[in-house]
């Protein structure tokens, strides 16, 4: 992920964006640490964290808003610490929007090319062929409060985009708006970055985002980043513990590692004890070293009787505490045994499964390939 | 139930206690200017424009007008630009003198007028500027620029930051920025801070009369010169003109900007 030099970029799909080493700290405190990631020409990356974990201070860094306390940031090769944030190519999508109340919407977006001295008698016709890429032609002429919500984020989108810059920058803007729309939007994200193929750093913090509309997602949490892969990947193979636990349902059982064989790990949680594999990106498991077996509520099976989960190799009884139906799946919560330990189940197609009251004694099982094993 | 009935009942009376209070003296030198007879008193006896044709013929009048309305222009021309300014910085940075600045707004309730005429006339006469029409404005501007000010910090301080960035990021050098974005945003205020400014020059009497002379005078002063003698119906009329400005200015208030923006400046 590191090391990348300009000379590098040739050989497969030029690289866009190189952050190298980056650091911002306000009064000792780091807000970005050592964040390096190379982004491919035409990719749509997503930094995904919690609020707080730095990821609006790495945008603002690649804008240009914010200069970082150490580390280069490289556009299409060239370092870019020294550039204003107007000289360079970069559109950006702000939190909350930041459009021009004073200005329509063809104005709002007719000011970076008016700005960036496009050739004035070409400015219309771009203004509303971008209009029409957002789904915006016939309102060109509306002022940016006689548009609703999604129709403003319609605006700020296209004025981003209308100076065909390097790099697209989206921070948060979708937070906002109600479910629905939001992930209506997200679509129309991915759709216009399909179409311009314009490279895309965009900044969430709702992991549903990042799964559906990216090429590769950056996960980041206290400045630093945790792992970056493909959405599959990083929610198949999360790098440590603190990436299992953000995307995805996920039980954690504590324990200490009893014997290892290669890969696999046998840990104990409590008076029993688990088989897991071992999944943290760097390092070995070692005997009664600390660990944490992650494992996704919807690798967990639940029946009635324990013959039911036969294919299970790990089966263990439980109580039902809480069962909610959510109409594509149930999520339950069980106690397991006397130990008192929470497991959330989801349990997809309630239709045809048997569902389960509070207070029902279950079984539940799991294979051990499922559960995830991290240093803790 | 009878309680919030009670209650609504005497926050009326209150408000309507409030507004003839308010409303009394216009509405009694409105009254007495339309007397037909050569006395000042309210209700008129009579009624006729005569005081308003009396005014419109007096030359010396007439002239005091017009040098007040310059001295209002000249008050506002100066005004628009520092107050600007300073207002935006005020708001927008944390400023080096920041402290001293704010006391200087406080400045207007807190040194009493004829204070800052006299310090001016010393200041004008030592330059050898007294006798002419633009010290005195630019008196007005000085005295009353923590208003400006006041006007455009409200309206700056509503101003979303990301605004700027924004129009950084799509290519606009400091300079375009602020006056693409920065002074549309805040273009309220600062016309609500200068009409403020003009209404105040307008009307500004002490220090005008402590860096008037006979040829100067404006028309507060001539006023009260005339007030010294006699005070005859002409005084209500001239005063009704008054108001009529106040009025024009505060409808051109509510045409550009809305009376609501200006009543929500904090
Ligand atoms: N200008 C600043 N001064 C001091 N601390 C800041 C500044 N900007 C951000 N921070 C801190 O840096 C951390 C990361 O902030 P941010 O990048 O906004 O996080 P995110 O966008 O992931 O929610 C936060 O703890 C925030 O308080
Ligand atoms: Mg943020």
């Amino acid at each position: 992920m590191t090391g990348m030099t300009k000379s590098d970029g040739k050989q497969k799909a030029a690289v866009a964006v190189s952050v190298q080493n980056v650091n911002m700290t306000f009064d000792g405190f780091h807000a970005v640490d050592s964040a390096s990631f190379d982004l491919d020409q035409g990719r749509f990356l997503t930094i995904l964290g919690p609020s707080g974990s730095g990821k609006t201070t790495l945008l603002r860094m690649i804008a240009g808003f914010q200069k970082p306390s150490s580390g280069e940031i490289f556009i299409n090769g060239a370092p870019v610490s020294a550039a204003p944030p107007h000289k360079r190519s970069v559109g950006m999508v702000f939190q909350k929007l930041a459009l021009f109340p004073h200005m329509t919407a063809a104005e709002n977006v007719a000011f970076p090319l008016k700005m960036r001295r496009f050739d004035a008698t070409t400015i219309p016709e771009r203004v509303q062929r971008y209009l029409d890429l957002v789904q915006l032609g016939s309102y060109a002429d509306r002022r940016i409060h006689q548009l609703s919500g999604g129709q403003q984020q319609r605006v700020a989108i296209a004025r981003a985009l209308v100076f065909e810059p390097d790099l697209l920058l989206l921070d948060e803007p979708l937070a906002a708006l109600d479910r629905k729309l939001r992930e209506e939007m997200q679509l129309e994200f991915r759709r216009i970055q399909r179409e311009l193929g314009v490279t895309t750093i965009n900044v969430t913090h709702d992991q549903r985002e990042a799964l559906v509309v990216s090429d590769e997602v950056v996960v980041m949490d206290k400045g630093r980043i945790q792992q970056m892969a493909s959405p599959t990947a990083t929610y198949r193979t999360p790098a440590n513990a603190f990436v299992a636990g953000f995307i995805g349902v996920t039980n954690f059982l504590n324990g200490t590692v009893k014997s290892t064989a290669g890969q696999e790990v046998i840990f104990a949680a409590g008076e029993r004890e688990f088989i897991g594999h071992w999944s943290a990106a760097a390092g070995a498991p070692t005997v009664s070293a600390n660990v944490v077996g992650a494992l996704r509520a919807e690798q967990v099976r639940m029946a009635t009787s324990a013959d039911e989960l036969g294919q299970c190799r790990t089966v263990l009884s439980a109580a039902v505490t809480d069962a909610i139906f959510e109409g594509e799946r149930t999520a339950y919560e069980v106690t397991v045994g006397m130990d008192g330990n929470i497991i959330r189940v989801f349990d997809h197609d309630p239709a045809a499964h048997k569902q389960f009251g509070i207070g029902e004694a279950v079984f539940i099982g799991w294979n051990p390939q499922d559960v995830m094993i991290y240093p803790n | 139930m009878t309680a919030p009935l009670s209650k609504s009942i005497v926050i009326w009376v209150m408000v309507g206690l409030v507004l003839l209070t308010l409303s009394a003296p216009t509405v009694v030198v409105l009254g007495a200017s339309f007397t037909s007879g050569n006395i000042i008193v309210f209700p008129p006896n009579g009624f006729s424009l005569q005081w308003y044709g009396k005014i419109a013929s007096d030359v010396g009048l007439r002239g005091a007008f017009m040098r007040s309305l310059t001295v209002a222009a000249i008050c506002t021309v100066i005004a628009i630009p520092v107050g600007t300014l300073a207002g935006i910085a005020l708001a927008k940075y944390a400023i080096k003198f920041e402290r001293s600045l704010q006391v200087y707004l406080l400045l207007p309730f807190t040194i009493p007028l004829i204070g800052s005429g006299i310090g001016l006339m010393l200041l004008f006469g030592q330059m050898g500027i007294l006798g002419q029409i633009w010290p005195i404005g630019i008196a007005c501007c000085v005295i009353n620029l923590p208003f400006m000010i006041w006007a455009v910090t409200a309206s700056a301080a509503n101003l979303d930051p990301d605004l700027e960035l924004a129009a950084a990021n799509c290519g606009a050098p400091p300079i375009a920025t602020f006056f693409h974005v920065t002074l549309p945003a805040v273009m309220p205020g600062v016309i609500s801070g200068s009409l403020l400014m003009f209404i105040l020059a307008l009307n500004e009497f002490l220090v005008s009369l402590l860096l008037t002379d006979a040829r100067t005078v404006t028309l507060p002063v001539q006023i009260y010169n005339s007030i010294r003698s006699i005070i005859t119906p002409d005084l209500a009329a001239i005063s009704v003109v008054f108001i009529a400005c106040a009025a024009i200015i505060i409808a051109l208030l509510d045409r550009l900007v809305g009376l609501d923006i200006f009543l929500k400046s904090k």
